[in-house]
């Protein structure tokens, strides 16, 4: 009993220490006089407010004022990591600007401060794709397959690169890899058969094409890819029901729709 | 005399007009299948390269926080943004 009424007691008091507790603020208070140590806490503070700034600008889709953020953070020269990230986002920014060479320039920059940066190499490889440059793409697609060997998108991306530029011995292991973890990705499947294609093995890339679209059965590109492969093995009928087929579920890909029907009209039934 | 050589005339003149049609039958043949052999192949694109990871905060890349270098990392296609499955 007496113990309770000395519980009722102090809790007023306890509840208000509890309301009265102060937190250190985000940026310490200057205990200094000394003119370079206040003048690199202005720096430090200026750093995290533009931070904020900026990505508060990315999140709005507003690259423009993000980028002015960025610049003006990467010229205060902060120390690591806020220096590479500085530039990644930087380089976001300047994508979105359609800046694909300033957007490369950046990855670059920040890749050198933090070589182990996996998220600059992904957004350099995307960025090199854009620019057309598989030679560098090739060159950060190898050394983020070597820093994450089980990596789904560093897998995906040399992958890609691979394809694009005719190293289908590359593709078929990057995707081949990628499927042994991720077995119901349609996509990977059919970037997969594209490569059993180019090294002319067509079973297995019918195979593929097959599994990509039971998987996802209105996959028009699986299913053009697979009347291409029919035609290369000779199966002629069923490439045209392909082609037929492809049409229909293409709608919204005018492109493909137009050299299905060229395809299947040029085979005759 | 004059007839002898009107006719080898036109019997050679015959001559090149078969060997240039044939030349240009045989060239059409092969730019039609090189045609279809490209159409071909061209029509069958890898997939769309992935999109941009999204900024990162100051805090920097490291920690369980950082989405995008998890997604750069993860074995996962669910967790790494790739392109998506096509749906109907």
């Amino acid at each position: 009993m007496r113990v309770l009424l000395l519980v009722a007691l102090l809790a007023p008091y306890l509840g208000t220490q509890a309301a009265a507790q102060t937190y250190a603020p985000a940026t310490p208070l200057p205990r200094t006089t000394a003119a370079p140590t206040l003048r690199a806490l202005a720096v430090q503070r200026e750093v995290e407010e533009r931070f904020k700034i900026g990505l508060d600008a990315e999140s709005r889709k507003d690259w423009k004022a993000a980028a002015a953020e960025f610049e003006r953070i990467v010229a205060l020269n902060p120390p690591e990591p806020k220096g590479s990230t500085a530039r990644y986002n930087l380089a976001i920014a300047y994508a979105n600007l359609q800046r694909n060479d300033d957007s490369a320039r950046e990855l670059r920059a920040a890749l050198a401060l933090d070589s182990e940066f996996l998220a600059a190499m992904a957004n350099l490889i995307a960025v090199d794709l854009a620019r057309g440059d598989l030679r560098e793409a090739r060159k950060i697609a190898d050394r983020y397959v070597a820093l994450a060997p089980d990596s789904a998108r560093a897998l995906y991306s040399r992958g890609i690169v691979a394809l694009q530029s005719g190293d289908a011995t590359t593709a078929q292991q990057d995707f081949g890899k990628l499927l042994h973890a991720n077995p119901s990705y349609a996509v990977a499947h059919y970037n997969l058969a594209l490569a059993e294609e180019r090294l002319g093995r067509f079973d297995a890339a019918e195979q593929e094409l097959r599994t990509a679209l039971a998987l996802a059965p209105a996959y028009a590109r699986a299913r053009f890819a697979l009347g291409v492969v029919f035609l290369r093995e000779g199966n002629h009928l069923a490439a045209r029901d392909a082609f037929a087929r492809t049409i229909v579920d293409a709608s919204g890909d005018p492109a493909l729709q137009n050299i299905a029907a060229a395809m299947r009209d040029s085979i005759k039934p | 005399m004059i007839e002898v050589v009107s006719r080898t005339l036109l019997s050679r003149a015959l001559a090149v007009a078969l060997l240039a049609g044939g030349i240009f039958c045989g060239r059409s043949a092969v730019a039609g299948a090189t045609s279809l052999e490209d159409m071909l192949s061209g029509a069958l694109m890898p997939s769309a390269a992935p999109t941009l990871l999204a900024p990162i905060t100051s805090a920097g890349r490291r920690g369980w926080e950082c989405k995008p270098e998890r997604a750069a990392a993860s074995r996962q296609t669910s967790v790494a943004e790739l392109p998506p499955d096509p749906t109907p």
